[in-house]
């Protein structure tokens, strides 16, 4: 990567973590009832949220869900399946980087010959041979997790145009990935600079991505009261999960489901550290 | 001739009870893949909406705590609401899941659930169990939390892939409350005109 393009990760991410520690900094801490309520949604950029919310609504309902159902009616399943395959054998390097940087080795190996194996064998990944005959399914990972499991708090929710919802902590992971992928350093680095492969192959990942939720998402947005609040506590939720995959396999903790009327959803920014997450949504331009 | 009467009415109250004590004999696995794969069977494709509907109805008000459930999304606004309000909002919910569900499970055709382990907890149970698509596309993942009600095992949440539905659920409750002035008139409101006005899928 040239000069120009580390200078410039290196400002987003410092401008990004700048934004974490004061929103940490900002948080309250004493528990009035209105207090508790903003902790609960640790939303305070609410109403711009919903205002970005909004506009990535209609690109997708103009754009993406148009295009996503196009590519799912033109291709086969099997295309589909293997053009999926492919642009995840292309994420294995930086898998691999988060699985060792977690601590798991295990997985971290998994990752390793799943990658060797359908790179190989798999045709540069078009058939995950090492999922379907191999037993070594396909799992995520990302920086966001990894900072998460580091402990890094995961700070107030966001919604990114295009991009859909995120957090600090996940959209840093997600600028450091783009610009760290091997694969787009090779392509944009000397002597080919083709800077439109990772745009492009970002955009097939996300219309991929999104053509698989067609149908459950437009049934939860027809049947929900307040659709942005639905895909906030989803997105925390299916991020929590992943990161809590890593230290326990089966069985989940319960939602501490007790009839008494505290709200169960994590507080504490220890627990909070722990609630984050990727959902395949709204404007799924992700990973 | 009276001891046949007797007889009788208790072969009679012992047969009425059997299923029942049958149930509470069981364990909460078994009866997560009873449940679960006689709603796979009749939510799936095959059903009408309106059947559906009807379907999920029954199932959720003979195999969810249905108060419990209630009474949890509507969080700590339980307590504000008046009786009145707790009985209404607590009939809309029903009819709001079964819209919200059946629509969800209308996609469903020839899948089938799989209980892989269940643990005891305080509560009562944690179910894990998969649903296997026939399109071979990885299983989902849904672990089921049942309580123990003096030995019948009732769900109290269902978490898919790792995500609870009642968290889901209760947090959009709250969002909707607080964007109405803290009133939970303002969800009761929503929900019917929600229920009202949606054609389920």
């Amino acid at each position: 990567m040239n000069l120009r393009a580390m200078r410039l990760v290196f400002t987003n991410l410092l401008l990004i973590f700048a934004a974490v520690l004061s929103a940490c900094a900002t948080q309250p801490n004493n528990l009035e009832p209105g207090a508790a309520a903003e902790e609960e949604f640790n939303d305070p950029l609410e109403d711009t949220n919903r205002a970005i919310f909004d506009f990535n609504q209609v690109v997708d309902r103009n754009v993406l869900v148009p295009v996503a159902k196009a590519y799912r009616t033109v291709l086969p399943d099997s295309v589909r399946d293997s053009l999926r395959d492919f642009l995840r054998n292309l994420r294995a390097p930086l898998i691999f980087a988060n699985d060792a940087l977690q601590g798991e080795f295990e997985r971290a190996g998994q990752t390793f010959a799943r990658f060797t194996l359908n790179s190989t064998i798999g045709l540069a990944g078009f058939v995950d041979v090492a999922g379907r005959w191999g037993e070594l399914p396909y799992h995520e990972d990302d920086l966001g997790l990894t900072f998460a499991v580091w402990g890094v708090p995961e700070g107030p929710y966001l919604v990114v145009p295009i991009l859909g919802p995120s957090t600090p902590r996940d959209l840093s992971g997600q600028v450091a990935e783009g610009f760290g992928d091997p694969f787009n350093r090779l392509v944009t680095g000397n002597p080919y600079t083709l800077y439109w492969i990772p745009f492009v192959r970002g955009g097939v990942a996300g219309i991929d991505q999104r053509s698989r939720y067609i149908e459950t998402l437009a049934d939860i947005e027809r049947t929900s009261l307040d659709y942005y609040a639905t895909i906030r506590s989803l997105y925390r939720q299916r991020r929590a999960a992943l990161i809590r995959h890593e230290k326990e396999q089966n069985l989940p903790p319960p939602a501490s489901f007790s009839l008494n009327d505290t709200p169960a959803l994590p507080t504490s920014p220890a627990r909070q550290a722990a609630m984050v997450v990727e959902v395949p949504t709204v404007s799924g331009v992700s990973r | 001739m009276i001891r046949r009467v007797v007889l009788t009415a208790f072969v009679l109250i012992v047969g009425a009870l059997a299923p029942a004590l049958l149930a509470a004999a069981a364990d909460p696995a078994a009866v997560i893949n009873n449940l679960g794969n006689r709603a796979l069977e009749v939510l799936g494709k095959n059903a009408t909406p309106a059947q559906r509907v009807a379907r999920f109805h029954q199932l959720f008000r003979e195999d969810f705590d249905v108060p419990g459930i209630a009474r949890f999304v509507l969080g700590r606004y339980w307590k504000t609401a008046t009786p009145e309000q707790q009985e209404e909002f607590t009939k809309l919910f029903e009819d709001y899941i079964a819209l919200v569900y059946s629509s969800q499970l209308s996609a469903y055709s020839g899948e089938t659930l799989r209980v892989t382990g269940s643990r005891a907890d305080p509560e009562g149970a944690i179910v894990a169990s998969e649903i296997i698509r026939p399109t071979g596309s990885p299983p989902v993942k849904v672990d089921w939390h049942l309580a123990d009600q003096n030995g019948i095992y009732k769900i109290r949440d269902v978490a898919v892939d790792g995500i609870s539905m009642a968290v889901t659920q209760r947090s959009e409750f709250a969002s909707v409350i607080q964007r109405n002035g803290g009133q939970v008139q303002g969800l009761i409101a929503m929900l019917r005109e929600k229920t009202a006005n949606t054609t389920p899928r």
